[in-house]
Formats: structure tokens, C-alpha cells, sequence
């Protein structure tokens, strides 16, 4: 199993065990049409991993409100299928038969554009993320500035869309989330080069597998362990970069009534949503990639050979949800802060401690020599 | 900046994020309050004061409740050849008077409080919906 990098490859040796893909080919070869079987196995990835992320997404908005309501003591949906596990399919329903309203003043074709400008990014960092041993789509060898370079574009949509709706509370959410956006990039980046300093690789197949291994047999290499300073950073950066509570001040609700999509409605509001949720997904599966090991974890060499795939994505979905949950709970628990003071947070304390501890990373390599 | 310096443990976080984990896990006595209303009912007291019932066998139509009724709900009719009051519910306060002032003890009130209806007519409650009968009940 050590030769599968990705799940082009997966698919390949799946077919292959089931001893169908030879045919297949051939087929393909006498037409002479073999880049349409390559293109055809590519889109049934990509199909997988959209499902996955669409599914992924609905579970979660069930799961931030159970977990709102757990907090509240209250049951949240209980109605709609078992636990009210059927109440996204609902809300997606009902999303989708509401009246799409454009204001009159607004710019039409800005306004239509910005939702999928704010949905396609948010899909696209899944392309680099290791899911499991070779269940990631593309191991691209400059992962992490793709995925930074690919968050840096929903600000630009939610700015697209704050314009667009010439609503004065629009604008100013979308103001509030570019402001934080930048000033929370840098620390979010200096965190994430201080684990590139340890790897030397930007590739996220690199920095997980850099972390597989124990230290003395029991402390899992996580980097977590070497750069907690660099990990309370990126998570305190990277929530604030999802907008969510205590720094959501792009849609705070109770000074802008929604923020940028205070004039959206139906299908183009449900995109923002689901945009928001897979971005608090993705977000969650970079920092298990970057500081808690990924799919890594020390009962994994014992595994059969033949499961490593399942058992590693069983592994970082569950280290992702705890991620999940970690920020549900502080959702649930902080209030959110002024924006000064978050600037003042992202500037004055986020940006010095991320060079500090770019220091001290260096630091440690020099001290330790080869890591 | 003087909040953070002062703060930099970030003490009252971690104390509240214990918090609301204790509650979600309901560690202690906190259990889940909401009560799913249609499929489950809270207890309620047994001096709830709901709709009104009428003793069958112990009013006598003598109309002291009509005439204490603070917002005149209730009005004595005609009901099989004896006198029993008819309440507007749309009116009643439920305030109980009509049960203190009663010389037979016949009017009581019940812990029904399911009373929303279509049409204002049908919140008048006439002595057909309200009479029971107390040996029967027994």
C-alpha cells in the first residue's frame, strides 16, 4: 500500500483488486480514448469528495445546534428524523423553495456571483487536505501555500457581496470580515511557515507523514507538542479567520443584522452557509494536518495493511470533530469581542508572538540539529 | 491593551468553557430542561386554574358566580330543565372567583389549558362541555 499517493490511485487499485480495471482499459486503449477513462476517474474523486463535503456539511450545522442547544439545555431539532437528524434536508427544502429576492439597487450580476465565488474556494482547499493514507485527491507539492493562497480569496467574494447588495450593513460586514481576514492571514501564514521549518516540504502528505512516529513510545511526534505556542495561534487565527464567534463580526447580528448576506435569501443564502460550514471543516482539517498528526496515530503501523486507509480516516475525522467541537464550545461559551479589539489582538499580539515563535522554531532546529 | 496584560491566562475562558462543557456533558445537576410539548407535558400544579368545570348534580343555578365574574364570562342558561352557567372563554380571566363564590362547591376548574379555537362562538363554553358528573366520575 505504500506506493498509493492519492486517490487516483486508490480507485485504480480497487478496480484492479476487483480485477475490472484491465478490461476497462483496454476498452478505452482500442478506442483510443484514454485520457477518458483518466477524466472519468478524476470526476468520480472529485464526486466523492463533493458528496463527502455536502454531507459533511449538513451533519455539521446538525451538529452546531445540538451542541448550542447541550450548552442552552435544551434538545435542539428533535422532530425531523431520528434526533432530528433529517432537519438539514429540511432547511435545505425549504432554502430552496424560498423566493430568490435581488434588491432593486443592487448589481445584479456582482450580487448572483458572489456566493459561488464565497462556495467554490471553500471546496477547492479539500484538494490538498490527506483525508486518510492515500485518500487525498492531489498531493500537490506547494499544499499549504495553495490552501493559504485559496482562503485568501473569500474575503474578496465577501466583499463582492457586502458591494454588491448596496445595504449599508452589508458593507460594513463586509469591511469588518477583510479587516480581520488580512490582519489574521499573517499569523495564521508565520504559524503555518514555523511547521514548514520543521518538514522543509510545503506538501501535506510531508507534514503528516513527518509527524507519524513516537517520541520514547508514547508521546505521538505531533507537532502540537513542539509548537503549542504556534498551534494556540493558528487555532485563535484560524477561527477568526472562519468568522466565528467570538470574532464574527462579519455577520455580528446584533449590530449588522447579518452582515454581508443580510440581502440574500434562498438558494444563494443556503450557498453561503454551506460555504461557511466547509470552511469550519477545512479549517478543522488543517489544523489536525499541521499540528495534531493527521491520519498519523501510533496504533497505525499495527493496523492490517489492507484497512490503513479506513482506519487513518476514521483517525482524522475524529481528531477534526474534536477541532470541530472545540470551536462549537467556544461558540457557545465567549462572547464576541469589540473590533478594535480583535485589530489590536491580530496586530499587536498574534503577529509578534507568530514571529517569536518562528524564532523559537528555528531555535529548536538549530539547538537539535537534524529533527 | 491593559485587558489582555491582565488577562493573559485567559483564566475566565477556560472557566467558562468548563462550564458549558459540564453542561453539555451534564456532569452535576444539569439536566436538559425543554420539554417537547406536544409528545410530553410538564406536571402542573394541582391549583392550575384551566378550563372551567361544572358539578352536574351540585350546581342549583342560583347565578352568584355570573354575578361575581369580573368581566361578566359567565351567564346562567337553560340546560335540560335546570339552570347551569355557560362560559365565553374569549372573556374569562381566569381569575377563579366563579369557583370561591360558589355556595355548592359546583364549579371547579380543570388543568386543561389547550383552548385555542377557530371561531370566537366556539370559546363560549355552554353547560354541555362543562357539566360532569360527579357519581359517574367516582
Amino acid at each position: 500500500m505504500g506506493m498509493i499517493a492519492n486517490a487516483y490511485e486508490l480507485i485504480i487499485y480497487i478496480l484492479e483488486f476487483f480485477g475490472v480495471y484491465g478490461p476497462i482499459k483496454n476498452i478505452f486503449q482500442v478506442l483510443g480514448i484514454e485520457f477518458v477513462l483518466k477524466i472519468i476517474i478524476v470526476l468520480v474523486e472529485v464526486g466523492i469528495l463533493f458528496v463527502f463535503v455536502l454531507l459533511t456539511v449538513m451533519f455539521l450545522t446538525w451538529m452546531e445546534r445540538k451542541v448550542v442547544a447541550m450548552v442552552q439545555a435544551r434538545y435542539g431539532p428533535m422532530v425531523t428524523g431520528p434526533r432530528g437528524l433529517l432537519q438539514p434536508v429540511m432547511d435545505g427544502v425549504k432554502l430552496i423553495g424560498k423566493e430568490d429576492i435581488i434588491p432593486e439597487k443592487a448589481d445584479r450580476w456582482i450580487f448572483t456571483l458572489a456566493p459561488f465565488i464565497v462556495f467554490i474556494p471553500a471546496l477547492l482547499v479539500f484538494i490538498p487536505i490527506p483525508f486518510g493514507q492515500s485518500l487525498i485527491i492531489s498531493d500537490l507539492r506547494v499544499g499549504l501555500l495553495y490552501i493559504i493562497a485559496i482562503s485568501a480569496v473569500s474575503p474578496v467574494a465577501i466583499l463582492l457581496a457586502g458591494w454588491a447588495s448596496n445595504n449599508k450593513y452589508s458593507l460594513m460586514g463586509a469591511m469588518r470580515a477583510v479587516a480581520q481576514d488580512i490582519s489574521y492571514t499573517i499569523p495564521l501564514a508565520l504559524a503555518a511557515i514555523a511547521i514548514v521549518l520543521f518538514t522543509g516540504s510545503l506538501s501535506t502528505v510531508d507534514i503528516v507523514n513527518a509527524q507519524s512516529g513516537t517520541w520514547f513510545g508514547i508521546i505521538p511526534k505531533w507537532f502540537i507538542f513542539l509548537q503549542p505556542l504556534g498551534f494556540i495561534l493558528f487555532l485563535i487565527a484560524s477561527i477568526a479567520e472562519m468568522g466565528r464567534i467570538p470574532f464574527d463580526f462579519q455577520e455580528s447580528e446584533s449590530e449588522l443584522v447579518a452582515g454581508f448576506f443580510t440581502e440574500y435569501s434562498g438558494m444563494k443564502f443556503a450557498m453561503f452557509f454551506l460555504a461557511e460550514y466547509a470552511h469550519l471543516f477545512a479549517v478543522s482539517g488543517i489544523v489536525v494536518t499541521l499540528f495534531l498528526g493527521g491520519w498519523s496515530f501510533p496504533i497505525l503501523p499495527f493496523v492490517p495493511p489492507m484497512l490503513v486507509p479506513l482506519v487513518s480516516l476514521g483517525v482524522f475525522l475524529v481528531k477534526t470533530y474534536a477541532v470541530i467541537f472545540f470551536a462549537m464550545w467556544l461558540r457557545d461559551t465567549v462572547p464576541r469581542m469589540r473590533i478594535d479589539q480583535l485589530l489590536n489582538l491580530g496586530w499587536k499580539i498574534m503577529v509578534p508572538l507568530a514571529l517569536l515563535n518562528l524564532l523559537l522554531a528555528g531555535f529548536l532546529i538549530t539547538v537539535w540539529g537534524a529533527f | 491593551m491593559a485587558w489582555i496584560s491582565k488577562n493573559w491566562t485567559m483564566s475566565g475562558i477556560i472557566k467558562g468553557l468548563i462550564v458549558t462543557l459540564k453542561h453539555v456533558l451534564h456532569i452535576g445537576n444539569r439536566p436538559t430542561v425543554t420539554v417537547q410539548y406536544p409528545y410530553e407535558r410538564m406536571k402542573l400544579s394541582p391549583r392550575f386554574r384551566g378550563l372551567h368545570a361544572v358539578d352536574e348534580n351540585a350546581c342549583i343555578g342560583c347565578g352568584i358566580c355570573e354575578v361575581n365574574c369580573p368581566n361578566g364570562t359567565i351567564r346562567i342558561v337553560k340546560h335540560n330543565t335546570r339552570w347551569y352557567p355557560q362560559v365565553n372563554i374569549g372573556m374569562c380571566l381566569f381569575c377563579g372567583i366563579c369557583v370561591d363564590v360558589c355556595p355548592m362547591n359546583a364549579m371547579k376548574m380543570t388543568g386543561n389549558y389547550e383552548l385555542a379555537d377557530y371561531t370566537r362562538e366556539s370559546l363560549i363554553y355552554g353547560p354541555d362541555r362543562l357539566l360532569f358528573n360527579k357519581e359517574v366520575k367516582q
